[in-house]
């Protein structure tokens, strides 16, 4: 890992905006996991998704940055909130009483899994981590991403595009009535 | 002459597989008259064979192969039939007797439910026998050798709901089985150092031990057939079958086959002579034994039986001092007379409705005069009394002991005690059955067949055996004239030591018929006149009745510690352990689903826990792979 | 590029996706769950985004647009059955929602 700081007023804005950008992340999702009340987890959930926005920015991915704002925070969790306050107060009590065995294997799962991650990325990836390649501006615009999704992507677009049809008419056909007359 | 034999072997055979075939739709009769045809075709091969060979130059004979059958190397064994003199003269001899023995079954058997199995079986049984006679090579001789054993397992517990039956037939077909092992113990051993099995390999110069295994091996293979010292106590037994069996089988051919085997395979012997003399030896001690215990049975059947035993003693006596010739007249004569006396009896039984102790069947002659007179002429045959057949057959072979030796004079000494013993306890049989007032069990039991003493398929071959055991000897009479001793020369020639003088010849004819007679008087005097007591003798009584306690040293030596071994077995380890391996597999089985099942909490977050650990199983191992 | 390598954002993403998964085997309720289920989704999503910035492939901000998609239709699927479940009176927690027992 090349930590070759370039002593620059930009460079140590980055590293400012990047640290704060993720220590908020970290500390919102142990707070989405923590909470009691699940409202308030929704909430630490929103901090998450605008750290991660903020980041994304970082790595020029405007558009993405944007559509996470958008459709995430803006659709998503707005969805969790109304089931939330729809459903009524339900309180958990997650870290009473003594680890069970299924939280020290759960702990234990998530940390190999969390180290597998770590020592995958550090080995494999120190020959391909190295070279950074230049990108332009036009990376990561609107236009760009408009572009390639109709062009080299369109698959994944029409795919995608069904996929949310599809998810729309589950959805309604869960929340509707139950019906009584013919079971 | 060639197709004589193959037609001789295979007709049986045909009318076996036709009765098989025919199952039930076949009327219980029609197998009776299949059987009786087929084994009737059979004597016309045999006599075609017989003429062919007469024809032929040399009368040495003719082997014809079907085809290779076995193959290794350069051991090769050929499906042989082989035409010569000796096995012309068993083909005749079995597939006669045996012809008019299957005509008498049609009467005796009929109404049984399992008739057809009956034909089949018999049928089957004389296919065996003339493979075994017919043989061109030691392995197909073993083969007919092994397929009689079974026909006779499969006769004598024909009437298998009885317990007795079944294991009579078990106990003979074990005891013939040890002859079976020792026989193929003699053929590995010829086939280690001389290579091959044919007849020829018989010349082959072998070292003195080899012969004298493979002698050995033979000898006790023919013993157990042909039910001699130390082999015997299955024959008796065996009288469980049906009265034709006992006359075909266990009379006439099947036990006569251990003679036949020492007289084909004499080269061996020959070379072995010791072997051949206690093959002599023991002949000679088995008639003495037999025609003691005989004295004491009560059972029409088991008397005959142990006259058979007797006699054949006689015919191994007379082929292992080297008279072969000798041996397979008696053979031929035995055969005649022996049946009769079965079949005769037979008639007895059928009219008696199954009744078979003779001390119930007094005066029976009084109704039964056809059955009298023919069992009459069957007992002086028996007994060597002149102009019947015995006489002719068994002199010779007395005489035939005077000049091998020292023990040739124990011989003869037995040779004509058990003269005396025969004429003795053929007529105590004669005098307790025939002559006299019906007793009152006879009056109440008899019962003619429409006015006959039986119907007329049992009573022909009944006449028909009377002649042959009247005439049968007269076609032989040394020293005057032997047309079968020269018949059989080019094959069993007979050994030096066995030739006697005409003087020899002719005081031992006279000796043994004045002690046959005598024995005959003396059974008048004791069970027809009642002049004189039996004696008391109770050692020798009961010694006697115990047939000399074979049987229950047998039991002793084997059958108890098999007995015990195998309960132990069963006791200790087949019920624990293999018994138990089905319902402890499947209670393993169990135990461990039960375990298993535990893993379905029906709780999600265990389902996702086992997945993450599993996700992060398979990522390690892609990890370590690197 | 300005700031941290690739390097350390990956490293982000690890943790988060850590935390993520911690949470969807820990907790019960059923709310809780599908919003673990949606952090760890993220987690993927700036590891894609942070390597595609990397290599200068755009076929990464592509898929994280598609997951963003699918996680959306996921979460409208999941919360319709959370409220089916609530109005048949049953409880949300999912140690209860145990019939796939054996």
């Amino acid at each position: 890992m090349s930590t070759l700081v370039v002593a620059s007023a930009g460079n140590a804005l980055v590293w400012i905006v990047w640290v704060v950008a993720a220590f908020s992340c970290i500390a919102s999702g142990v707070a989405v996991v923590s909470f009691s009340n699940p409202f308030y987890s929704a909430l630490a959930l929103i901090g998450n998704l605008a750290s991660l926005a903020v980041m994304y920015l970082l790595l020029s991915a405007e558009f993405v940055a944007a559509a996470q704002v958008l459709v995430y925070a803006g659709a998503v969790v707005v969805m969790f909130l109304f089931v939330i306050a729809y459903v009524g107060p339900r309180h958990e009590t997650p870290w009473s009483g003594g680890p069970s065995w299924q939280t020290i294997g759960a702990a234990a799962a998530a940390g190999a899994l969390l180290v597998e991650i770590v020592v995958a990325v550090g080995m494999q990836a120190s020959g391909s981590l190295t070279h950074e390649t230049e990108v332009g501006a036009t990376f990561g615009s609107p236009a760009w991403i408009g572009r390639v999704f109709l062009t080299d992507h369109l698959l994944a677009f029409e795919i995608t595009s069904v996929v949310l049809l599809v998810a729309a008419v589950g959805g309604v056909i869960l929340g509707s009535h139950t019906r009584r007359a013919t079971v | 002459m060639t197709g004589g034999s193959w037609l001789c072997l295979l007709a049986p055979l045909a009318g076996t597989i036709l009765i098989l075939l025919g199952g039930s739709w076949l009327p219980r009769v029609a197998a009776g008259w299949i059987a009786t045809t087929s084994v009737f075709v059979a004597f016309a091969g045999a006599v075609w064979a017989f003429f062919g060979v007469r024809d032929s130059a040399g009368h040495h004979g003719e082997i014809t192969t079907a085809w290779t059958w076995l193959q290794s190397g350069s051991f090769k064994v050929g499906l042989e039939l082989l035409v010569d003199p000796l096995s012309a003269m068993m083909m005749l001899i079995v597939s006669g007797v045996s012809g008019l023995i299957i005509l008498y079954s049609i009467g005796y058997m009929d109404g049984d439910e399992e008739e057809r199995r009956y034909f089949a079986y018999i049928a089957f049984f004389v296919f065996s026998m003339l493979l075994l006679v017919e043989g061109g090579n030691l392995l197909m001789l073993l083969i007919g050798w092994g397929l009689v054993g079974l026909s006779s397992y499969l006769l004598i517990g024909f009437w298998h709901e009885r317990p007795s039956a079944v294991a009579a037939a078990k106990k003979a077909f074990v005891m013939n089985a040890f002859g079976d092992a020792t026989m193929v113990l003699a053929f590995f051993v010829l086939i280690a150092h001389a290579n091959s099995l044919s007849f020829g390999v018989l010349n082959a110069h072998l070292s003195s031990t080899q012969a004298n295994l493979v002698a050995l091996g033979l000898l006790g293979g023919a013993v157990a057939k042909s039910a001699q010292i130390p082999l015997q106590t299955w024959l008796p037994d065996a009288m469980e079958g049906p009265t034709p069996v006992s006359a075909l089988i266990h009379a006439a051919t099947m036990v006569t086959a251990g003679v036949y085997l020492i007289a084909r395979t004499h080269p061996i012997f020959e070379q072995a002579r010791t072997i051949e003399l206690i093959a002599a030896g023991a002949g000679a001690l088995t008639l003495l034994v037999a025609g003691l215990i005989a004295l004491v049975q009560t059972d029409i059947k088991r008397v005959i039986a142990y006259s058979t035993m007797s006699q054949i003693g006689y015919m191994f006596l007379g082929a292992g001092v080297g008279g072969y010739a000798n041996g397979m007249f008696h053979l031929m004569t035995h055969a005649f007379f022996k049946a009769l006396l079965f079949l005769a009896a037979g008639l007895a039984i059928h009219a008696l409705a199954g009744e078979q102790d003779i001390r119930n069947m007094r005066g029976l002659g009084r109704v039964m005069p056809f059955t009298k007179w023919c069992f009459l002429a069957g007992a002086l045959a028996l007994v060597g009394v002149p102009p019947f057949a015995g006489f002719f057959s068994k002199d010779p072979i007395i005489a035939s002991t005077l000049n091998i030796g020292w023990y040739g004079y124990i011989f003869y000494a037995c040779g004509i005690a058990g003269a005396f013993l025969t004429g003795l306890y053929t007529f105590r049989l004669w005098f307790l059955v025939f002559p006299g007032e019906p007793s009152p069990f006879v009056r109440e039991h008899y019962h003619d067949h429409h006015g006959r003493e039986g119907a007329w398929t049992m009573l022909v071959p009944v006449g028909v055996l009377g002649v042959l055991a009247t005439v049968g000897g007269w076609i032989q009479w040394p020293p005057l004239w032997e047309p079968i001793t020269h018949w059989l020369a080019p094959v069993a020639p007979t050994l030096a030591a066995a030739e006697v003088s005409s003087t020899q010849e002719y005081v031992t004819s006279a000796v043994t018929v004045l002690v046959g007679v005598a024995g005959i008087a003396l059974a008048w005097a004791i069970y027809s006149e009642q002049k004189l007591a039996i004696p008391a003798a109770p050692f020798w009584r009961r010694l006697l009745e115990n047939k000399f306690y074979f049987d229950a040293l047998y039991d002793r030596i084997f059958y108890a510690p098999s007995a015990g071994t195998a309960t132990f077995l069963r006791r200790e380890f087949e019920e624990p352990v293999v018994l138990q391996t089905g319902p402890d597999l499947g209670e393993a089985t169990l135990e461990t689903g039960g375990l298993v099942r535990r893993i379905q909490t029906g709780l999600l977050r265990t389902y996702v826990l086992f997945l993450a650990a599993g996700a992060a199983g398979v990522v390690l191992a892609f990890l370590i792979a690197k | 590029m300005l700031g941290p390598d690739t390097a350390w954002y990956l490293a982000v993403a690890a943790v988060l996706f850590g935390i993520g998964a911690l949470g969807v085997l820990i907790r019960r309720n059923t709310l809780v769950v599908l919003l673990s289920l949606e952090l760890m989704l993220n987690a993927g999503n700036l590891a894609l985004i942070a390597l595609s910035r990397h290599w200068h492939n755009g076929a990464g901000q592509i898929f994280a647009l598609a997951v963003m998609a699918v996680a959306a239709s996921e979460v409208c699927v999941g919360l319709g059955l959370v409220v089916a479940l609530n109005r048949r009176d049953l409880s949300l927690d999912v140690d209860t929602l145990s019939e796939l027992r054996g």
